[in-house]
């Protein structure tokens, strides 16, 4: 929910809407659930794709923080 | 309703019942098949003359494995699991290992390992994870809690081996046929054809043909060719025979005492006949055995491989023992078998015997996929084997000496040149196209269509692919419509109401709910020993008066006894008068478990007739034949155990009634001995949904298995797992509430397949004129046919990346262009849960190599949602592959289309809004949905106007209604019943009123816009309905300009191309009519190819005008103003001068015809005019 400020509409001029999803040490990470223990795996650019817990090598990504916004119709 | 009880495997027993045949087959090719296949594959030996040796190779054992994770050099190796495959797009498959024997000369025989690749895994079969797991075990790992199997995974689609009709094995069928003619001069169109399997299941046909001059031929194919054969020589071969003998049992069915009495199939001319078989044997100069062993083999010795140094007696032995009745392995049955199909012809001939109709389901049985797989896989190992051989040959030819030919190691060395991973990929391919790569065509008919895409649309077409039944691809060609029929014998067997219509129409069938196919194995489970059942069988045969038919015992034909045929064989005759008590002896001990004899016996007793079918009584009982279950009545003592599987070929000579309390037609002489279970097992599982069936016509009902199978519906309950390519969705299903017994039975609640919408029949506002219905667009917004389309992309790097830049490539979005950072994350793939418009990128793809970021971009017209990102670390150690899925909305629009249950079909064509609904007097109800009052006096659906009114007695007493159709055929009744129809309407009239609703269902309406009473009562009330996934969005085209052709300018076709609809000529007569000329040419010249062509008038030709370059003049800027135009840019080629350029508009084609024209060596002239006076 902190992220919610960082949206801006995507037809805006598509500058400064980097959803930082989280900037550690290693860089950037992007948060995905695991397709088999359902647990939150963070890799960054070049980690290994597989569950930290598990080991499972399909992961999902998560849905993201950014504000959606649909036609209700 | 039980909402919390636990899902159990025993609900979907019923369920698991329709899919069965599909596993078993395949369980029985991983148990037994496999090996006994092996055994059957002939040695091959290699001879070194070097060293003197004789190399023998053999097949000995199969080993298959579970499917497992390419491990990365770990030990111990994971499972795979389907829906791993599934969404990995790799292929469910096990590896696959074969033992074979090697054998110097006498030596010890040597068993070696080969790895023969992967083979695909059936799921739910034996070697599958998922067998035996329970519907919990099943959804933790993410599979459908009812999952049947019965389908592979490759590359992550599913595939199903198609049932395919095949003539009915081992039973000899008499056949007209005009190709028969064709074969070689002198031959009539007649023929006695048997198609003998193998115990491993391939087959080989042999054909008895019958000649203008008496005598009959024998053909039989060899590696794709068919070779002739006297019938005398084959005779004379097999056994060590005299003419005598021969005659005798060639004429042994006929007897001077009958003349063309009841039964009678034999005729004089029988003798005269055997005479010609037996002078032709003679012109031959063969006499005895010996000669016509050496005679065949002589001529067969070139075709067969491995045999080249061998004796003729030896090759013509093996002739006879690997080509000829390869069903059964000894001569004598042979030779027997062969008199009997002499007979069979000779009385076809003399028209004693009526042919035997191919096209029925009598003479047909189907090909199982585990089957299909068997016989392949033996074609391709037989090819691997002779391959092998001709590696070692060619090694010691080419090195000689130097090739340590007594070496183990070394000779598996030459053998590995010839990969046998390729095996595994061979079976792959073929389940992956459906396409036989093979030389000997394996005789089968077709050569491709061998396997479907399972489609999961929605449940019951998904069901449906394992329930077809398709008569195969060279009948789709044919003129003729006779294939197509539906015949009386396929009652019971195959649906008479689930076809498609159009193009495969009774080419593709569907079996019918109760239909099964007999297996290897009983309805334990366990493994049946077919030999122990013949012995059996044969033991009650002889225990109940046959004749065990000995060697050389010339026995009598019909009339006086009938021949018996065990799968094939004759095994004895039977005196007429008998018969009768013997089957029905036999039936009885079908029905009794201890009697050793298989309940799914086919006792097939052809009676004596007036030149009917060739009598005799014919039992089965090889797997692959259709059966089905009805109740045995003339047995009552058995009392519970009464219900006797039948076939389709006894069925024909079988009284079974229909317990409706009619006789059928039948007379006192001809009691029923059997009776129907229940009449809705005529019907196919889709068919056995449409409720009331009985109350609709016919061609209704046959919209409805279509439709229903094109219905938008709960597809599956693992939609969350699944990267199908195209997945339909309905969001708020509902169950039906008028139901059938099918519905429960088959658990299709679990994946329902519409909602219960109430609707009004009436015109109103003429917008649901011609099948258009009018939704409820409030209706429609909370929720009603809600639904999307779930489209997976799969990105897959490694996969289409050349070998140059192999593992260069990677997601990552570029740093330097931020404008794609609104859709694209950080890590190069979409946000979930974002929109995303045509035309904008959806992932970024980075090349190490040219340092370049590639976006792709989302095509079509529509914007989508991502659905969810997957990514699949499995390949390698960076991210190489990613399922993308996106959903696009289909919530109904105008133009969508809508169906109930009983082919009823509507376009949506308004959307109106609640207030402007007419709404019921007494309720304040508005309807859903309104239809026209025209669809139905045509159309005569009556049961939708009784799911009407029933759904509405059901919704107001809060209980589902039963809708089985022939519900009263079932009750026995008692002589003073009512009739059924009145009965239900009664019946249902009466509750409605009890609830104070108009007995027949309508209601008084006021009208939405008026607010005034409406002149008519409105027949109102609830009927089920589906959304067919048909939708406009999916369809609409619209084009002013755009692409063209290359060739001729002209507007292309194809919605996916932004191409435009043929405005053709029926169109244009239609407008020329009307004399709309100016916009005639707008459509047809100005929207389309419009051109402005340079003409030549002085030579009239506008093929020799070509442009002038401006030559460039010094002066050309003065002043600063720019240059006069240069006069004539034109100027013609022939001519030589521009004097004569004139413009004029034509179609571009026009150009394009006179280069065409002028490419023919014909010139084309124009004659310019100016104006009308020319």
């Amino acid at each position: 929910m902190a992220n919610r400020e960082s949206y801006t509409y995507p037809s805006n001029s598509g500058f400064g809407n980097d959803a930082m999803q989280g900037v550690s040490s290693a860089g950037v990470t992007v948060s995905y659930i695991c397709g088999e223990c359902a647990s939150k795996v963070a890799l960054s650019k070049n980690d290994p794709i597989r569950c930290s817990s598990c080991g499972h090598r399909v992961l999902y990504k998560e849905r993201t923080k950014r504000m959606v916004q649909f036609e209700a119709r | 309703m039980g909402a919390t009880k636990k899902a159990d495997a025993a609900d979907y027993e019923a369920l698991r019942e329709l899919f069965r045949h599909h596993v078993e087959s395949f369980d029985h090719l991983v148990d037994r098949g496999l090996e006994t296949m092996l055994d059957k594959i002939k040695p091959v030996q290699i001879f070194d003359p070097f060293s003197n040796k004789t190399l023998k190779i053999w097949f000995a054992k199969p080993e298959v494995y579970q499917p497992q994770k390419e491990g990365n050099s770990k030990m111990s190796r994971d499972a795979l699991l389907p829906h791993e495959c599934r969404q990995a797009k790799i292929s469910y498959s096990g590896k696959f290992i074969v033992h074979l024997y090697f054998q110097y000369d006498n030596g010890v025989a040597v068993l070696e390992k080969f790895n023969f690749g992967h083979l695909p895994i059936m799921l739910k079969s034996k070697l599958c994870h998922l067998n035996g797991a329970d519907p919990q075990k099943l959804v933790s790992w993410k599979e459908e809690s009812s999952e049947m199997g019965g389908y592979f995974i490759l590359n992550g689609l599913e595939r199903v081996v198609r049932l395919l009709i095949l003539p009915k094995r081992n039973y000899p069928m008499s056949m007209l046929r005009n190709s028969f003619r064709d074969r070689r001069e002198g031959y009539t169109d007649k023929a006695v054809v048997i198609r003998c399997v193998r115990e491993d299941q391939s087959s080989v046909t042999v054909k008895l043909y019958y000649l203008q001059n008496g005598s009959a031929r024998l053909g039989f194919w060899i590696q794709g060719r068919e070779y002739l054969l006297p019938v005398g020589v084959v005779l004379k071969a097999l056994i060590d025979t005299n003419d005598h003998e021969i005659y005798a049992s060639l004429t042994c069915c006929y007897s001077e005492k009958y003349g063309r009495g009841k039964g009678v199939v034999g005729t004089q001319l029988l003798s005269e006949r055997a005479k010609i078989i037996l002078d032709e044997l003679r012109d031959l100069s063969l006499f005895t055995q010996r000669q016509c062993l050496q005679h065949i083999g002589e001529h067969f010795q070139p075709v067969m491989d491995g045999l080249e140094n061998e004796s003729y007696t030896s090759v013509a032995n093996a002739v006879l023992q690997d080509y000829f009745f390869v069903h059964l392995n000894n001569n004598y049955d042979k030779f027997n078998l062969l008199i009997f199909m002499v007979q069979k012809l000779f009385s076809l001939i003399d028209q004693t015997s009526i042919p035997d109709n191919p096209d029925s389901l009598q003479n047909q049985e189907v090909l199982l996929p585990g089957h299909l797989i068997t016989i392949y896989l033996k074609d391709k190992l037989e090819d691997w084997l002779q391959k092998a051989k001709k590696l070692l040959q060619d090694e010691l030819k080419n090195k000689g000496e130097n090739f340590d030919f007594s070496s183990l190691a070394h000779v598996k060395k030459v053998m590995d040149k010839n990969p046998g991973r390729q095996i595994g990929s061979a079976i792959e391919n073929m389940l992956k196209t459906g396409r036989l790569v093979t030389q000997s065509g394996l005789d089968l008919q077709q050569r491709a269509g061998y396997t479907v895409q399972a489609e999961r649309l929605n449940f019951l077409r998904f069901l449906s692919h394992f329930r077809a039944v398709h008569r195969g691809a060279s009948f789709a060609g044919l003129r003729t419509t006779s294939v197509r029929k539906l015949l009386p014998e396929s009652w019971g067997f195959l649906c008479p109401v689930h076809t498609p219509d159009g193009e495969p129409c009774g080419l593709l069938n569907h079996m019918t709910s109760t239909c099964r196919i007999t297996s290897f194995f009983d309805s334990k489970g366990k493994f049946r020993d077919f030999v122990k059942i013949r012995t059996s069988i044969l033991n009650v045969l002889i225990g109940i008066g046959m004749t065990p038919s000995l060697p050389k015992i010339v026995q009598a034909g019909p009339p006086d006894v009938l021949s018996v045929l065990l799968d094939g064989r004759v095994v004895g005759s039977i005196p007429s008068a008998e018969v009768e008590k013997a089957i029905s002896y036999l039936r009885r001990l079908k029905l009794s478990t201890t009697s050793g004899i298989p309940d799914d016996l086919e006792v097939g007793y052809v009676p004596l007739s007036f030149g009917g079918a060739y009598p005799g009584l014919y039992l089965f009982t090889n797997p692959s034949r259709f059966v089905r279950p009805v109740r045995n009545i003339s047995a009552p003592e058995h009392g519970s155990q009464n219900i006797e599987l039948i076939g389709p070929f006894e069925q024909v000579f079988m009284e079974i009634r229909c317990p409706d309390g009619g006789d059928g037609g039948r007379t006192n002489e001809f009691p029923a001995t059997h009776e129907e279970i229940h009449p809705t097992g005529m019907l196919s599982v889709v068919a056995n949904l449409t409720p009331w069936s009985d109350h609709n016509q016919s061609p209704r009902n046959m919209y409805q298995c279509q439709m229903a199978k094109q219905t938008m519906a709960f597809s599956s309950q693992a939609i969350h797992f699944r990267a199908d390519q195209k997945l339909y969705h309905l969001q708020t299903p509902q169950t039906p509430i008028v139901r059938t017994g099918a519905y429960t039975k088959y658990c299709i609640d679990e994946y329902p397949t519409g909602t219960n919408a109430i609707v009004a029949v009436l015109a109103y506002s003429g917008y649901d004129m011609e099948d258009a219905m009018i939704l409820n667009k409030s209706s429609v917004e909370r929720g009603m046919f809600h639904g999307q389309i779930y489209q997976t992309e799969t990105v897959d790097l490694s996969e289409q990346s050349s070998k140059s830049d192999r593992e260069q490539r990677m997601f990552r979005r570029s740093n330097t262009d931020k404008s794609v950072r609104p859709w694209i994350d950080s890590d190069g793939l979409p946000y979930v849960g974002q929109m995303i418009h045509p035309n904008e990128p959806y992932c970024s793809v980075y090349n190490e190599v040219t340092n370049t970021t590639k976006n792709h971009l989302r095509k079509g017209s529509e914007s989508v949602i991502v659905d969810y990102v997957a990514v699949d670390g499995k390949s390698k150690k960076i991210l190489q592959k990613a399922n993308i899925r996106f959903r696009h909305p289909r919530n109904p629009v105008i133009g969508d289309k809508f169906s109930s249950r009983h082919g009823q079909k509507g376009v949506c064509s308004q959307l109106w809004p609640d207030v402007d609904m007419p709404f019921s007097g007494i309720t304040g109800m508005r309807p859903d949905l309104i239809i026209n009052p025209h669809a139905f006096p045509s159309r005569m659906t009556i049961a939708m106007l009784l799911e009407s009114i029933a759904a509405k007695v059901g919704s107001l007493d809060g209980e589902f209604v039963d809708a089985t159709p022939f519900a009263s055929s079932t009750t026995k009744t008692n002589g003073e019943e009512k009739s059924e129809s009145e009965l239900l309407v009664d019946q249902i009239g009466t509750r409605l009123r009890k609830k104070g609703f108009n007995y027949h269902g309508v209601e008084v309406l006021y009208s939405g816009v008026y607010g005034t009473e409406l002149t008519c009562e409105i027949f109102i009330g609830p009927v089920y309905y589906q959304r067919l996934r048909h939708m406009v969005s999916d369809k609409f085209q619209v084009r002013s300009t755009g692409t063209v052709d290359q060739v001729t300018r002209q507007p292309i076709k194809g919605r996916k191309r932004g191409g435009g609809i043929r405005f053709g000529e029926m169109e244009r007569d239609s407008m020329v009519a009307h004399g709309a000329a100016y916009l005639l040419h707008d459509r047809l010249h100005t929207c389309s190819d419009y051109h402005i062509a340079d003409v030549c008038s002085l030579c009239g030709s506008i093929l020799t005008t070509e442009f002038v370059q401006p030559q460039r003049r010094p002066g050309r800027e003065i002043g600063g103003l720019p240059p006069i135009r240069a006069p004539k840019k034109v100027t013609c080629h022939s001519c030589q001068t521009s004097r004569g350029m004139e413009t004029v508009a034509m179609p571009y084609v026009f150009r394009y015809l006179a280069a065409e024209l002028a490419g023919m060596n014909i010139k084309m002239t124009l004659h310019l005019s100016n104006g009308a006076g020319a």
